[in-house]
């Protein structure tokens, strides 16, 4: 076959066509992903449009990279909601499903009194804990609005300064969800993440 | 003529071939999709979106696609579409962009869409295949949502997220319960629409009879087939 056939023939025809179809979507995609792009602040707005349902104004509370990680979770982001003067956490818990390797991210809102600036940030509780996004875990539909809710209604126990836990021993701050329990595991860290977080580090005292 | 055409076009890919109940074409949305009728209806309507475009960019580019490599051609112009879709819900409705997750990218393999470019647009003209294809997929999202009402309404007593009743079976919003809702709606539309073929093969042949002079056929009962 001399180069002149192999240009008339079927074959590089069948070629020519298909990777010119793949180019042109290639470039139509390229382009279009610039103009659909959705920033990372557009992503922050609607993460606070659904823990808030309102627009609020928030300001990122800078942290050093020590006193963002700890033993049950790592601290992704803390904001300091000016509407209310509360504390909007976003914290990843450690200790989920698959050998322990698995992740649970969650925002955390914490109730606070007194600022930080004048030295009298006391915890008082957790106002509303809403899930974000998880790393290896299959059972997430078993966490419903109740589960989360139960963070919210023990703030005396946390003032008293007391973490969840989520081994069921009779204790009042057990929050496990029935055969989800390492992912139950992940998102208790993540709450207590949180509040080391808030407890160590906003209100006065050592990472 | 023209309107007829498009005409029987639309009403093959709606009733004749409905995709979902005729076809059973694209099961994995349907099952994984239906739980609640507004997610079907959001599932159907992209469906139809992504079919309308493959369908016209497939005919326009018929005569262009060799006959040896048109699968992998239609696959890619099929996958384009679908990555568009989602950058575009991603950026302008996200609740719907979330609550179908996987099953968004997975329209990329969704039997209707290559069947009816493979079936249909990659032998019709341009304006028969956008037909065809808003036909089809607004067949489908009947279907879809159709299956989505009766789940969410037995699964969570629910009518498009408006609560109407305490009572529920959990059964329905289950893999089990899918499958249980599909056979009877295929049963049923089938029932139905053989039904309504019956009733027009029977008046043609009255139309046919009446010049001739014979006897007049007795009133439908149903009975006919038996």
């Amino acid at each position: 076959m001399t180069a002149k056939q192999f240009f008339k023939s079927n074959a590089f025809k069948s070629l020519a066509v298909l990777i010119a179809i793949v180019l042109a979507a290639g470039v139509l995609l390229a382009i279009c992903n610039d103009i659909f792009h959705v920033s990372d602040e557009e992503r922050f707005a609607r993460s606070i449009a659904k823990i808030y349902g309102t627009q609020v104004t928030t300001e990122e509370v800078e942290l050093t990279e020590e006193e963002k990680s700890y033993n049950t979770g790592r601290v992704d982001a803390v904001y300091l909601v000016a509407d209310d003067g509360n504390y909007l956490f976003k914290t990843t818990g450690f200790g989920g499903y698959s050998g322990g390797s698995g992740e649970v991210t969650l925002w955390t809102v914490i109730l606070c009194e007194g600022t930080r600036e004048a030295g009298d940030l006391r915890l008082t509780g957790i106002r509303k804990v809403v899930y974000e996004s998880n790393e290896g875990q299959t059972l997430m539909s078993n966490f419903t609005n109740e589960y989360y809710a139960f963070f919210t209604e023990h703030n005396e126990a946390i003032a008293a300064g007391e973490s969840f836990t989520a081994i069921k021993d009779g204790g009042e701050l057990d929050n496990v969800s029935a055969g989800a329990s390492q992912t139950s595991n992940a998102i208790v860290n993540a709450v207590n993440t949180a509040l080391a977080c808030f407890r160590g580090v906003l209100s006065g005292g050592q990472a | 003529m023209n309107v007829k055409k498009y005409g029987k076009i639309a009403y093959d890919g709606l009733i004749t071939n409905n995709a979902t109940f005729k076809l059973v074409l694209g099961t994995c949305a349907t099952l994984g999709m239906s739980t609640s009728a507004a997610n079907s209806f959001g599932m159907g309507l992209s469906v139809t979106v992504v079919l309308l475009l493959s369908n016209v960019l497939i005919s326009m580019l018929r005569k262009v696609i060799p006959n040896t490599v048109r699968i992998p051609a239609f696959v890619v112009i099929i996958a384009t579409m679908v990555t568009l879709l989602r950058m575009v819900l991603e950026k302008y409705i996200p609740d719907l962009y979330d609550s179908m997750g996987v099953f968004l990218p997975l329209i990329v393999v969704n039997c209707v869409i290559l069947g009816r470019a493979e079936a249909f647009a990659s032998k019709n003209p341009v304006l028969d295949s956008a037909v065809d294809g808003i036909a089809t997929g607004l067949g489908l999202t009947f279907a879809l949502t159709f299956i989505g009402i009766v789940r969410e309404f037995l699964g969570s007593g629910s009518f498009f997220g408006i609560q109407v009743m305490d009572f529920k079976i959990g059964f329905f919003t289950n893999a089990a319960g899918a499958f249980f809702v599909y056979g009877i709606c295929i049963a049923l539309f089938v029932f139905v629409t053989h039904k309504m073929e019956q009733r027009q093969r029977v008046r043609k042949m009255r139309a046919l009879r009446a010049p001739a002079g014979d006897a007049p056929l007795p009133p439908v009962t149903g009975q006919e087939d038996k």
